[in-house]
């Protein structure tokens, strides 16, 4: 593969195969590392802290209140990518917690049985431990199943902890429903539903809620938002500057920073690296051979380094469904004015969660995350698809296999009569899908060797089907 | 006369196929053992010898099967589901679903105009595999070669509940105990892995014409449990074994040609015939 006149702006980080990566994504994993420790740091000076779940839509009200997240299903994942989860899932297994539940939640449940009974963190916790909460916030947001049972069931071992359920919700798609009809009532909901939340932390934490700062925060998310859809857009760029690999890093300041100040910069700063790499064609490869979306789902957080391998194939991932649900700026929203930040909140979730609704119902037989994938897969000019089967994230794995389903019907191998200016192409606008199989943290069921043997041969599907574009 | 090799080395078998621009010269299939991944060169002696052939004589080599990186004497490593496309599509150009039956994985294959467009593997469990029929034929006393053709003397297929290969093991010893005749019991274990295998392909969106290949395709009860289950005849390769070994040799006479039309050179690997160096 062609080396790369690589600027000294950023420099190639060369270690770990990751010779290509953004910078910012460097800063990820210390930036993390600070908060988990930061949590537990807060803890002992008397902050209060709060176990929440990611696209919750209570991200600046806790930032509001100055309430410390412990975001419990991304210390699973930081376990899992230690390769440190096997002994906190054992522990839950010797609870009676089955093995087909949610590895985040049985991890998340032997770790906190294992530091209630302790009376202090596990030994040798990865970057310090989970924090003990003094609340939890539990969400009903409909992707993920077992979300609010795992509080409940946290709260065997820490029964004076209380817990909130947030709703979180949003329709279910159907091609004949208008959204203009149902979101009112769905924002009516929501808008109470953050109200009581505010009134639970209020009493259970002894703070009041200072509208102001919120209003203030909900700004600068919404001005973090703005650039990190800047990012995705840019990544369009071929060669792409940066990939899904990296994406998996530079979504943890939108996941679990919203509202900060931190998360504003750090989207900004990889606002312009990206910029700068697409003015100079600096690619996350220097020749892309193949361009695939990453549809959704979690990757395996112990095996990263897959990406890597795709790389050394001269294949990239120049988008991905994963952590993007949301990013969508407000001001393609159309939002409703309105001078209660709650209600704000309420209508921004409604239309981010329904954002691809129209332009589904205008495809007979579509939805809107397969339509999403149909308008990325053209606008990032997507060869393929690969999907990872996390068998322990079951809301999940059933939707992507549906979605790939769909998208086979759509690009079906079919020859196409493509005419350029100066000659026709005959082209088979199809859209093969690889689909790997293994777990977000359960390292058992992984195997690197059976894996890298499913991309090479996906490769050469992908070399097979391309070679099959032909002048005439 | 340029001479092609491929080498498919299988979790069970390893073939051997030398061709040369159209036929094939040679074949020959071993058993794979730990040993004989490591001796992968012996083998290629072997077949050197039976087609009185040097190494040099040997224009290109590829290499494919899960133990393919074992083959340091190979041009290149090609996947076993590109290697079995090729060398169906050059024996049948009207099959569009493969069905491969090996010893450790069971895979299925789709192809649109001989090239590969998706394939689907099952190698997370020994179920629906040819490990599954060696490990219960072994448990029930009787020789591999024989459980497919009594197999379908059966009158009353048995059930078998469980699709773990440990759990099924000790299932098919209880119901022998329990005096479920022998053949109910092998057609039982013949239905389970057809319809795991079924469910498998069924992923790819089954298309005619079917072709089984491997192992599992010379055990006709499987074969017949497999027509019966996708409701559709299957065709079976004159050696199932060997279409792996021959596609990768074909895939080799692919590339040979196709820099020999553009006027450029063949890119081969430094190789000599020696066993693989980083099991020492």
């Amino acid at each position: 593969m062609a080396e790369q006149k690589w600027p000294e702006k950023y420099p190639v980080e060369g270690k770990r195969g990751r010779k290509y990566g953004t910078v910012a994504a460097m800063r990820v994993a210390p930036m993390v590392k600070a908060a988990i420790g930061g949590a537990v740091e807060a803890k002992a000076q008397g902050k209060a802290i709060a176990y929440c779940f990611i696209e919750s839509n209570y991200d600046e009200i806790i930032r509001a209140m100055d309430i410390v997240p412990m975001w419990t299903e991304n210390y699973a994942g930081i376990c899992g990518a230690k390769r440190d989860t096997q002994r906190f899932l054992d522990k839950a297994d010797s609870l009676g917690f089955s093995r087909s539940l949610c590895t985040y939640a049985t991890c998340g449940l032997g770790f906190d049985a294992w530091r209630e009974e302790l009376g202090s963190m596990p030994p040798e916790a990865p970057w310090g431990g989970q924090a003990r909460p003094d609340v939890m916030l539990s969400s009903g947001q409909i992707i993920c199943d077992p979300r609010n049972k795992w509080y409940q069931a946290v709260q065997q071992f820490m029964p004076d902890v209380p817990v909130y359920n947030c709703a979180a919700l949003w329709p279910l798609y159907e091609d004949d429903i208008d959204r203009r009809e149902v979101e009112p009532y769905y924002v009516k909901y929501l808008a109470e539903d953050l109200r009581g939340l505010v009134r639970f932390l209020e009493e259970h934490l002894h703070g009041k809620m200072d509208w102001d700062r919120l209003w203030e925060v909900i700004k600068l998310a919404d001005e973090t938002t703005d650039l990190h859809a800047e990012c995705r857009e840019l990544r369009k760029a071929v060669p792409t500057p940066m990939d899904t690999g990296d994406a998996m890093n530079t979504m943890v300041p939108q996941a679990f920073m919203m509202g900060t100040q931190e998360a504003h910069d750090f989207y900004r700063d990889l606002r312009d690296e990206l910029k700068y790499k697409v003015e100079r064609g600096l690619g996350v490869i220097p020749e892309e051979k193949y361009r695939l979306i990453w549809p959704g789902g979690l990757p395996s957080w112990f095996a990263l380094m897959d990406f890597n391998y795709f790389w050394s194939k001269g294949a990239v991932f120049p988008v991905e469904s994963t952590y993007n649900e949301l990013v969508y700026p407000a001001r393609e929203l159309d939002l409703p004015r309105t001078d209660d930040p709650l209600e704000y909140m309420a209508w921004r979730w409604m239309r981010r969660q329904t954002y691809w609704w129209d332009k589904a119902r205008k495809r007979p037989g579509s939805e809107p995350d397969v339509e999403k994938l149909i308008t990325w897969i053209e606008e990032y000019k997507i060869d393929g698809v690969v999907i990872h089967e996390a068998y322990s994230c079951r809301s999940w794995h059933v939707g992507l296999l549906w979605q790939v389903n769909q998208l086979a019907k759509i690009y079906k191998p079919i020859p196409v009569l493509i005419l350029k200016e100066d000659r026709k192409e005959v082209e088979y606008r199809e859209l093969p899908s690889l689909v790997l199989e293994s777990d977000m943290i359960d390292i058992s069921s992984y195997s690197e060797a059976e894996t890298r043997a499913k991309i090479d041969a996906f490769i050469e599907t992908l070399e097979s089907i391309k070679s099959r574009k032909v002048e005439v | 006369m340029d001479y092609f090799a491929g080498v498919d080395i299988g979790s069970t078998m390893t073939k051997v196929v030398i061709m040369g621009e159209e036929e094939v010269v040679i074949s020959l299939v071993r058993v794979t053992t730990p040993e004989q991944r490591k001796l992968a060169n012996k083998v290629m002696e072997e077949a050197l010898e039976k087609a009185s052939l040097s190494f040099d004589e040997i224009t290109y080599v590829i290499a494919t099967g899960y133990g393919r990186i074992n083959v340091a004497f190979a041009d290149k490593q090609i996947t076993e589901i590109s290697c079995h496309a090729r060398g169906v599509a050059s024996l049948i150009p009207a099959v569009k679903t493969i069905i491969d039956i090996g010893g450790q994985d069971s895979k299925g294959i789709k192809l649109s105009g001989g090239k590969v467009v998706g394939f689907v593997m099952n190698d997370k469990c020994a179920a629906g595999t040819g490990r599954f029929l060696e490990i219960t034929a072994r448990a029930l006393g009787v020789k591999l070669e024989e459980i497919g053709e009594l197999s379908l003397t059966a009158r009353n297929p048995a059930e078998i509940s469980n699709t773990c290969t440990v759990f099924a093991e000790q299932e098919v010893i209880n119901k022998l105990a329990g005096g479920v005749p022998l053949n109910d019991i092998l057609a039982g274990l013949h239905q389970a892995i057809a319809s795991r295998i079924a469910s498998l392909v069924s992923r790819l969106g089954i298309e005619r014409e079917v072709m089984v290949t491997g192992g599992g395709a010379k055990n006709v009860g499987l074969v017949k449990a497999l027509e019966s289950k996708l409701d559709l005849p299957v065709l079976i390769p004159p050696d199932p074994l060997l279409t792996g070994a021959i596609g990768a040799a074909l895939l080799g006479r692919d590339l040979v040609k196709k820099a020999k039309n553009e006027g450029l050179p063949v890119t081969k690997r430094q190789r000599s015939l020696e066993e693989v160096k980083f099991f020492a």
